[in-house]
């Protein structure tokens, strides 16, 4: 550092100490301009499609299949959204449920499975414990594509074919060196001397977990949950094999068969769509916080 | 491993160590049985012919599926598709976050709820955003080509850009790069943030120009993170199926091909062997990317 900024830094810091500081950042008019350019640019291409969906799907059947594309519909309707709920066309119910209960099914047992697992990881000490938790991390680089074509074989041989089994089963072990890993990284920032104190108090270890570590660590078993639930929400490939009739189905199958089923169904395609993003979005908002470490490390196949 | 004293009491460590292996067990077990074991059985898998009925067994062919892929046009063209694929939609991912979050390390009002919008692209669901991708590069009535031929010109009409052989490819890996851009730029965000900002008042006092504060400060802070974020997409992307095969058939990487050799032509001796490829090609990738780029 040059002592040009040295001396510069050595005078802000007094004048700041003295409330003289120039706290508003100095930029051009021109400067600002650009820069507001520039945010709502990225805003527009990051949220248009997502307004455009919820347009698409309050648009009436004639203004979605004509030209120019309406971007401010006249007139709203629920048509394609009674479609969606009527059992008629396609059933959108079934698949949702369907979805909603692997999702949370897998990510319940994700987080009671990766919580003692974690725990073990994070504070007993025992031969291997190293390899064992650098090896969960490894297994991170087997792709979903890899492991298709053998765990088809497995679900196969375990007769779960076309059962919301085979997919309970794949998506939790696939989830597991996530929730492992964010787990495990939260239980250790939590103070060791607490459970120490606890264990002086004649705890057992079990009792330490269940009665100190699991209530301190509530957001982060929150967060773990709704990531898997997010990862199990979403996974595309081992349910478009390992699932055959439609009273199986989860939304994204049960989406794509809507869309080669049907022509010129948009409408009802993107209202299954924007059905499908809300408890994602709602989860997310309420959650952003605990979430953004989990999606930093990715989600599986991120 | 455990040795019990005369009176059946065990230390205090050796009771800690147990439970530790107890508690670790079903994660081990589980991830044993359901991603090492098929792993395993996908490498065996790849040297045999598997036949359709699961009541017979695979008979070994040795390497005879590895010859014919060395052989085949498809499975060369389908590597340079992933090659091509992985490339620009991870570098155009890689650029836009860092964009958005030079963009982000600005205070301005509301920037908490926008920065939560940014990362909605990655938040939503795939099988939402790939439909809504269709629906606005739909040939007939989507507004991309709209605006693009009929207002801009930038094409004759009646191209169906997801379907064309020439620009399926580009419009996936657009579409990747916006789904992806946030997680970049969750990345890098919390890094630009970090960068103490007297180290850009030095430089406006020595004369430093915009773009020289650019190279010298923000880039050079930011080397090491840009390159991880670079090498995460890029294994995530090389291993990319369900967000191309959503958006298009036209476009065959190497996943892709695995799947429909699979599952459309039940060859899956065949299919285990270009995933073993496929996983090879990756390893070699973050071999050499490793030592020769991060200098780990």
């Amino acid at each position: 550092m040059s002592t040009k900024s040295t001396y510069r830094h050595t005078v802000d810091s007094f004048k700041n100490a003295l409330g003289l500081g120039n706290q508003t950042i100095e930029t051009s008019l021109y400067e600002r301009l650009i820069f507001y350019i520039a945010l709502g640019l990225s805003l527009f291409v990051t949220l248009f499609p997502f307004y455009y969906m919820t347009v698409a799907s309050l648009s009436p059947e004639s203004s979605l299949y004509s030209l120019p594309p309406t971007l401010i519909p006249d007139e709203l309707t629920l048509t394609h959204y009674r479609t969606v709920f009527g059992p008629e066309t396609f059933p959108f119910l079934t698949y949702f449920k369907n979805s909603f209960i692997v999702a949370t099914v897998t990510a319940g047992a994700s987080v009671l499975v990766a919580t003692f697992g974690a725990y073990s990881f994070a504070r007993l000490d025992y031969k291997g414990r190293g390899i064992f938790s650098r090896g969960v991390l490894m297994v991170y680089m087997f792709s979903g594509i890899l492991l298709v074509v053998p765990m088809f074989q497995v679900i196969v041989w375990l007769g779960f074919v076309d059962s919301l089994w085979s997919l309970f089963i794949t998506y939790l072990v696939q989830t597991l060196p996530v929730s492992l890993y964010m787990l495990g990284n939260y239980f250790r920032s939590i103070p060791e001397e607490i459970e120490e104190a606890a264990i002086m108090d004649g705890y057992s270890r079990l009792e330490v977990i269940f009665k100190i570590t699991l209530p301190l660590s509530a957001p982060a078993i929150v967060a773990v949950f709704f990531f898997t639930f997010m990862i199990a929400w979403n996974e595309y490939l081992f349910a478009s094999i390992f699932l055959e009739s439609q009273g199986v189905y989860t939304l994204p199958i049960g989406i794509e068969a809507l869309a080669s089923g049907f022509h010129q169904v948009w409408g009802e395609i993107m209202a299954a769509s924007l059905l499908t993003s809300i408890p994602l979005i709602v989860m997310f908002m309420y959650l952003e916080k605990y979430m953004v470490e989990g999606l930093t490390f990715g989600a599986v196949e991120g | 491993m455990v040795s019990l004293t005369r009176s059946g009491d065990r230390t205090l460590e050796e009771k800690e160590a147990l439970l530790g292996y107890a508690l670790i067990a079903p994660s081990l077990l589980l991830i044993a049985a359901v991603i090492l074991y098929p792993v395993l059985y996908n490498i065996y898998l790849s040297f045999t012919a598997v036949p359709l009925s699961p009541a017979e067994s695979p008979e070994w062919i040795g390497l005879q599926h590895y010859q014919d892929l060395l052989g085949s046009g498809q499975f060369w063209s389908a590597l340079w598709t992933t090659v091509v694929f992985t490339f620009f939609s991870t570098t155009l991912a890689t650029l836009g976050g860092l964009g958005a979050a030079l963009l982000f390390n600005r205070k301005f009002r509301g920037r908490r709820f926008a920065r939560g919008l940014v990362l909605l692209p990655y938040v939503a669901p795939l099988i939402s955003i790939a439909f809504v991708w269709r629906f606005m590069l739909d040939p007939l009535y989507g507004i991309v080509p709209y605006v693009g031929s009929d207002v801009l010109g930038l094409y004759g009409g009646d191209i169906d850009l997801l379907s064309n052989d020439r620009t399926a490819l580009w419009s996936v890996i657009f579409v990747d790069a916006w789904r992806y851009f946030p997680f970049a730029f969750l990345m890098l965000i919390a890094r630009v943030q970090a960068i103490p900002s007297d180290m850009y008042e030095a430089a406006k006092i020595d004369g430093a120009s915009r773009f020289a504060q650019f190279k010298d400060i923000t880039l050079a802070e930011l080397k090491y993170i840009l390159a991880t974020v670079f090498l995460l997409r890029w294994i995530w992307n090389f291993n990319k199926f369900a967000d191309i095969w959503l958006l298009t058939r036209q476009v065959e990487t190497l996943p892709v091909y695995a799947y429909t050799v699979a599952f459309a032509n039940y060859q899956h001796g065949q299919a285990a062997a270009i995933s073993m490829v496929l996983f090879l090609a990756l390893i070699g990738f973050v071999l050499v990317y490793v030592a020769w780029i991060l200098d780990w």
